[in-house]
């Protein structure tokens, strides 16, 4: 059996609702997706719902292999990426490949991948996330009140650029969550936006009034002494990790217990990558949760690893290119099925239409930072969000 | 898919040499182990060879976990033994049945694939980097130079593991033995020593600093007790040789301490370590520190299919490059220094049934283990060298 050729489908999406966090607050509803799919000479494609021109780079390494291979085509492209390192945009790409070989692993079992890992679990618990600075207060209450409708029973709101605002949203997320739950569990996320003593000053702050979970990214991703002393000085656990990209990005947190639990996804280095991350968590007792993703599909990963939590969703609306997604969420949990590989079917007539639509304006890409940032708070402007009106 | 059965066999059978180590100089003819199968209600059988004193533990998980499973959610089987023990530890005896258990499942994962575990793994290569572990302290000279000679002309290994420990000239002479008997396949042999935690750390430090004005070694193995990672950072410091550690610890959260505190040079895993999955755990947790791991030995080198996933491995341990016994044959050949793996479906481990029916015990002997004599006398204090009866004895058998 052997790898043929790849397709890399590009397409820009108008999702259901605009996504915003401290660095970009207005928010942003169009978005720039990819679909890679890497075809074998067995009629069997594989699929990731991401990947970039980076692809072709790399390909060369898989090109005529047997693409059960996934361990040894992971280490040939970490190997082949050594000097530049396994960052950046090429990393976007690795991370796309290694998913479709995996999706392709279980389609020739036959199963889906929860199962091909070994999993006997077939759902994973869930949380519910706004990444929704740009949503006014009605909207956001209804987004959490939708998921805990479903069973949920934990939030994550973006916050950072205002205390009254953001004290106030905590407390629409806890309202919604507990109009059916006794204790929600809350989470914040400044997305990097405070520096090292704002972040403890502003959330223990917030801890006089709400009991947080966790708080995300509360100073710098590599800042591991910054993330300790807001660990030491918080009763709220930390999470961070999105933005590390592998094992060894990961080692100075672990290693200066800078991190209370690691968010991760199949971004970081693939789905072998990211496996490789919750084992060493699972060494040091660590908890992971993994990220939102499209489709959903990083639950079919989180099912066989040792210490998952749950599984950050978002839902807002981005999907239209597939006929078929991880999207059953019940009692909290997103339920798969029995769909061989990671779970996505791609709708080739929609995506063709979105490929073949102009929507008039251009994406926010990219996701840049905002002034002040781990300097000083640069407040939101009359109408930056609609819901912020100024005298 | 379903297990529908669970069948374990005892065996016995006699060892081409008399082995032993720095514990036990009195030495061992005879070894036994266990089969475990699973049978699934297609008929596929899944094997594994080992956990002879956890028979009850087995049964147990059997009943209680795998029996009417699927075999293919072996992650969900290995979490659910795993917890099953939590209260007294899944260490000891019931590690051994859950890696038992844990690697009869792997194999029949790739059974049911059809295609040898390596590749169920993910591995492309099919060359192994491993070294000739001798395990024969009780040998005398002439006879381990005999054996090394034996490993390097007839499988061309470039790496070997020496038995040290009670008697430094003797050491001394031997590791000269090993790396002159590897010398005709490379100019820089690779040189293993194993103490087997019969030094205290300061003991080692005096010891292997001698040797190492004559040799550069590959590591020193156990060079003070499983537990005592301060010892073994010590000698880590102390030391220009590698420290490897670990054989002796059963669990992930065992190698925290080490993990932490920088204890060990080398990991060393096996599949004995709540079995594979348990395995290729601690391999991802070492790789995040950027530290090498080793695979111990291992019925019918089933380590060898692991070694090509593990991001950082360096070497296998082989103690015996052809089958040991006519119980079983493998699907390994070792060729120039590698092993190289084959392309039978699962472990790639065949049972010889007659010859099962042969070596059948119901109890398997207490010097048929591989501490036949418990800790030696004078271990971590002072050394206590072989006696004229134990070296008559080991030369007798």
């Amino acid at each position: 059996m052997k790898i043929t050729d790849y397709k890399l489908e590009t397409y820009l999406e108008q999702m259901d609702r605009p996504l915003g966090d401290s660095n970009g607050p207005e928010g942003n509803d169009l978005i720039v997706s990819n679909i890679l799919i890497i075809n074998t000479d067995e009629g069997i494609s594989g699929i990731a719902p991401l990947g970039n021109n980076q692809v072709a780079n790399l390909f060369k390494i898989i090109e005529g292999k047997d693409p059960r291979e996934t361990f040894s085509h992971w280490q040939n492209m970490v190997r082949y990426a050594f000097k530049g390192g396994d960052e950046g945009e090429l990393h976007n790409a690795l991370s796309a490949i290694d998913i479709a070989l995996w999706d392709i692993k279980a389609k020739l079992n036959d199963e889906p991948l929860w199962k091909t890992l070994g999993s006997d679990d077939p759902k994973c618990k869930i949380y519910a996330s706004d990444i929704g600075y740009c949503l006014d207060d009605n909207e956001l209450y209804d987004f959490f009140k939708g998921m805990s409708d479903k069973g949920v029973d934990s939030g994550k709101v973006k916050i950072g650029l205002s205390f009254d605002d953001d004290i106030r949203r905590i407390g629409i997320v806890y309202e919604a969550l507990a109009e059916n739950f006794k204790r929600p569990k809350i989470m914040i996320d400044s997305n990097e936006y405070w520096s090292v003593k704002k972040a403890i000053q502003t959330i223990n702050k917030i801890e006089e009034k709400y009991d947080i979970f966790w708080a995300e990214e509360p100073a710098r991703r590599w800042d591991y002494r910054g993330l300790k002393l807001v660990s030491k000085n918080i009763k709220a656990a930390v999470a961070t990790g999105e933005n590390l990209n592998n094992v060894g990005d990961f080692y100075p947190l672990i290693d200066n217990q800078a991190v209370d639990i690691l968010n991760v996804s199949s971004y970081q280095s693939g789905i072998t990558g990211l496996r490789q991350i919750g084992n060493f968590a699972y060494a040091y007792e660590l908890p992971v949760t993994t990220m939102n993703c499209i489709g959903n599909y990083n639950a079919q990963i989180a099912t066989s690893i040792p210490n998952h939590l749950m599984m950050e969703v978002v839902d807002p609306g981005r999907e239209k290119a597939y006929s078929k997604w991880n999207n059953n969420i019940e009692d909290g949990f997103v339920h798969m099925d029995n769909t061989p590989g990671i779970g996505l079917i791609v709708d080739e007539k929609k995506l063709k239409e979105m490929q073949n639509t102009d929507y008039g304006r251009k994406p926010k890409v990219p996701w840049s930072r905002r002034e002040g940032a781990g300097l000083y708070i640069k407040e939101l402007e009359n109408q930056e969000v609609k819901w912020k009106v100024r005298d | 898919m379903k297990i529908i059965e669970l069948k374990t066999t005892l065996f016995e059978f006699s060892l081409d040499r008399v082995m032993g180590d720095a514990n036990s100089p009195r030495g061992r003819t005879k070894s036994g182990s266990c089969l475990v199968e699973l049978i699934t209600d297609e008929g596929l059988v899944g094997i594994s060879i080992g956990g002879g004193n956890s028979i009850p533990q087995i049964n147990l998980l059997f009943e209680a976990i795998l029996k009417g499973n699927d075999p293919k959610t072996r992650f969900g089987i290995w979490k659910k033994m795993v917890e099953k023990f939590f209260k007294g530890g899944h260490d000891g005896i019931a590690n051994d049945a859950i890696s038992v258990l844990d690697v009869a499942l792997w194999d029949l994962r790739a059974k049911i694939n059809g295609e040898p575990l390596w590749k169920t793994l993910g591995a492309s290569k099919k060359e192994v980097n491993v070294y000739a572990s001798d395990i024969a302290l009780p040998l005398c000279d002439k006879e381990l130079g005999n054996w090394y000679k034996k490993m390097a002309n007839n499988y061309g290994f470039r790496g070997a593991k020496l038995k040290v420990g009670l008697d430094q000239d003797s050491d001394l002479k031997r590791l000269e033995i090993m790396h002159n008997a590897l010398s005709k396949n490379t100019k820089e042999p690779i040189l293993y020593i194993d103490s087997n935690e019969y030094w205290s750390p300061k003991q080692t430090i005096r010891k292997v600093s001698e040797m190492e004005e004559r040799y550069t070694l590959g590591w020193i193995e156990e060079p003070a007790r499983r537990w005592d990672f301060l010892g073994l950072k010590k000698v880590s410091e102390s030391l220009k040789t590698p420290v490897c550690a670990g054989e002796n610890l059963d669990t992930l959260g065992d190698f925290l301490p080490y993990f932490h505190h920088r204890s060990a040079d080398v990991i060393q895993i096996s599949s004995g370590m709540t079995g594979i999955t348990g395995a290729l755990q601690i391999a991802d947790a070492a790789y995040g520190l950027e530290l090498p791991v080793t695979l111990g030995g291992s019925a019918g080198i089933l380590h060898a299919h692991l070694a090509n996933v593990i991001p950082n491995c360096i070497t296998v341990e082989v103690p015996h490059p052809e089958p040991e016994t006519k119980v079983y044959e493998w699907d390994v050949k070792i060729e120039n220094g590698f092993a190289i793996l084959g392309d039978k479906p699962g472990l790639g481990i065949t049972i010889n049934y007659e010859e099962l029916a042969k070596s059948e015990v119901k109890n398997i002997s207490v010097r048929s283990g591989p501490s036949p004599f418990g800790r030696r006398q004078g271990a971590g204090l002072y050394e206590v060298p072989p006696t004229d009866d134990e070296i008559k004895e080991a030369s007798s058998k």
